[in-house]
């Protein structure tokens, strides 16, 4: 048989028991609403989680460490180190799935600005890669580095303009107003030798000691308070930095063996990050990502999830059970029908594709019919969800289509064996003569 | 049609048919020999339990035979699987039911031409040839009523006229007239004569009504499942 006609035959059938079919169709309605529904609040589960952590720092960042932590049996553990230098940074890059690669390099330094002085935490960043790890601005622009200027770039913390004193007396620049006096427009230095601010205290200077100098500091823009983990550090561009800590060995201090104390991994996207985490956890580096604490809370309401699901799942059983029902019931009571067409020369194959046609268009129409329902539960739910839940009911794009078509198999699916017990039926039952 | 002009069109030699009905095996047929022409009008007559039915049944392809052998149109119909049987009941068989056995939510048309959709045939073409036979059975007028609205007679020539659209060479009839009274019996059987007569259709018909009989060239007598005379 053509399709078209199979279609229309099946189609005809199901209209001529218009009520049956009605009901049939209304019982898959509720089991298709029923698991969107359900699927669509733990997707909003799933998204909530995930939207709790995104603000706390990128999900595609790990943060690379040398120190490993290896368990042994008994709840004990050792830590391993592994030297973390720029051959390691090569290495990370040549991983796939990562974007770029970010070494943080660190220092400890004192900011003047007339006789107000303020600690900061500089942090190196490389102005192209910067843009991965997301360090917002709260006004301003990244810094950058001229080879050989004695001018440094920075952008300053978000708190630092707060957070200036007078180290004679420990009072902090700040007006009746509660304001602070330092402005972006002053001019400032940093040094990293102590001694160049603080009194010693009478204490005589070490042997060969000559004292630090002072460098020509530029802010060139703020941290965002809000945005992320750094917005605690003042930036530098990252070479600058590097070259300022070697002028200074002798008041930073040299990093052991040269390396970095972390690393940071962008990578291209969310499947990617197991993947390439795995790949740095194999050279035995300690690793951590945001998305590690992320499963781990996915993990503990896929039990909620699971529940929901199982929940709409029933209903759909239930329906399904119907359909088969339904299609039992109508094979007997067309089982004269059915060796007609036998006699009349309706191949074996026919019978099973013309019952099954009958079954996917129920499943076709229980499945758009339940989007349809589901999209208007959805709606309703989260137009009178309680205050203050972050849930919501979510139908992405892949579950609209997928319920249409799980609906559609499911019909097929239970309408096989009756299918299959109709294409048996005797050609005989149409000459019976009651 | 692979066949010898001089061989018969149907050949059924040693056929017996034993149903198995709880522990008593009941003898429908008990071994039939009967050669039968192309073109042949012929009238299986018997009482009731004689193995008439099972016989058409058989020739139909609808029952599989306990031993012997059918050779319809140079085809051994007992070696044949159920899907064979159904391709050849498609090619070469037209069915005619006792009682009618109309879809009755198609039209007229609707119903002749539905046999040829099971071969995938287009629907302006099954229409058509549909139309064409109905007019050859004078329905024309008739062609959008639905079987409840048409007399007995109509229908059944309905049904004769589905049985033929296949253009099937052999035409199988159980009781055609047996829903149906004496004078509308006559129409209807003049009616398959005359259009099995045109067509060259061998035709095979199983009645109980001596009357009907005598439309046939040939009539075939059966009694306990053999036959007795032909």
């Amino acid at each position: 048989m053509r399709p078209f006609d199979l279609l229309r035959v099946a189609f005809l059938n199901l209209w001529r028991r218009k009520l049956r079919a009605f009901l049939t169709v209304l019982g898959l309605v509720i089991g298709i609403t029923a698991i969107v529904v359900m699927v669509s609040l733990g997707i909003g589960i799933e998204q909530a989680t995930m939207d709790l952590f995104a603000g706390t720092g990128s999900l595609l960042i790990i943060e690379v460490s040398p120190w490993r932590w290896i368990e042994t049996p008994g709840g004990g553990g050792t830590g391993t180190e592994t030297k973390l230098d720029e051959k390691s940074v090569e290495a990370f890059r040549q991983i796939p799935g990562v974007r770029s690669v970010m070494p943080l390099v660190e220092a400890w330094g004192m900011i003047t600005t007339s006789r107000f002085t303020t600690s900061v935490s500089i942090l190196g960043v490389d102005e192209e890669t910067a843009v991965d790890f997301g360090f917002d601005l709260a006004e301003g622009r990244l810094p950058t580095h001229q080879r050989g200027s004695r001018n440094f770039e920075m952008v300053f913390g978000n708190w630092v303009l707060d957070s200036f004193y007078n180290p004679k007396n420990g009072n902090p620049a700040i007006d009746r107003e509660g304001n602070s006096m330092i402005k972006m427009t002053n001019r400032f230095r940093m040094t990293f030798d102590w001694m160049n601010i603080y009194d010693t205290g009478g204490m005589p200077p070490p042997e060969n000691y000559s004292p630090g100098r002072f460098y020509n500091i530029t802010p060139v823009g703020r941290m965002d308070q809000m945005s992320n983990r750094f917005s605690f550090y003042s930036l530098m561009d990252v070479n600058a930095l590097e070259q300022l800590i070697r002028e200074n060995r002798d008041f930073i201090g040299q990093q052991p063996g040269g390396g970095y104390n972390q690393v940071l991994v962008k990578c291209d996207d969310l499947n990617s990050v197991a993947s390439v985490k795995m790949a740095i956890d194999a050279m035995e580096y300690g690793t951590f990502s945001m998305l590690d604490a992320v499963n781990a809370a996915l993990a503990q309401t896929r039990q909620q999830r699971m529940l929901l699901g199982a929940i709409g799942g029933v209903a759909l059983l239930v329906a399904a059970i119907g359909i088969m029902n339904t299609m039992m019931m109508s094979i007997y009571e067309r089982t004269r029908e059915i060796g007609i067409i036998k006699v009349l020369g309706c191949r074996m194959g026919n019978i099973v594709t013309l019952f099954l046609a009958e079954a996917m268009l129920i499943g076709l129409a229980g499945g758009v019919l339940g989007l349809g329902l589901s999209y208007l539960v959805s709606f309703v739910l989260n137009v009178f969800r309680e205050a203050g839940s972050n849930i919501l009911s979510i139908i992405p794009t892949y579950l609209a289509f997928g319920a249409v078509a799980f609906s559609v198999f499911v019909a097929m699916l239970f309408g096989l064996y009756p299918a299959i017990r109709a294409m048996r039926l005797s050609a005989l039952a149409a000459i019976r003569n009651e | 049609m692979e066949q010898s002009p001089a061989g018969p069109f149907i050949d059924i030699r040693g056929v017996t048919k034993v149903y198995h009905v709880g522990d008593v095996d009941v003898h429908a047929l008990r071994g039939v020999d009967l050669q039968i022409k192309k073109g042949e009008l012929c009238c299986i007559v018997g009482r009731s339990g004689s193995g008439k039915s099972t016989l058409l049944n058989v020739l139909a392809g609808l029952e599989r035979v306990t031993a012997g052998e059918i050779t319809i149109a140079g085809q051994r119909l007992d070696k044949m699987s159920e899907a064979e049987m159904i391709l050849f009941r498609q090619k070469y068989v037209g069915f005619v039911f006792q009682s009618f056995n109309l879809m009755p939510y198609y039209t007229a048309l609707e119903n002749v031409a539905f046999p040829l959709s099971f071969r995938g045939m287009p629907q302006k073409e099954r229409n058509a040839q549909a139309l064409d036979i109905l007019t050859q059975m004078g329905l024309e007028t008739h062609q959008r009523h639905k079987p409840a609205q048409l007399s007995g007679g109509q229908q059944q020539r309905v049904g004769i006229a589905r049985a033929l659209v296949g253009r099937p060479e052999l035409v199988f009839a159980d009781e055609p007239t047996g829903n149906l009274d004496f004078a509308t019996s006559d129409e209807v059987m003049h009616s398959i004569r005359d259009i099995c007569r045109a067509q060259n259709k061998t035709l095979i018909m199983v009645t109980h009504d001596q009357h009907i009989a005598e439309f046939a060239d040939r009539t075939i007598q059966l009694l306990d499942g053999r036959v007795v005379d032909s």
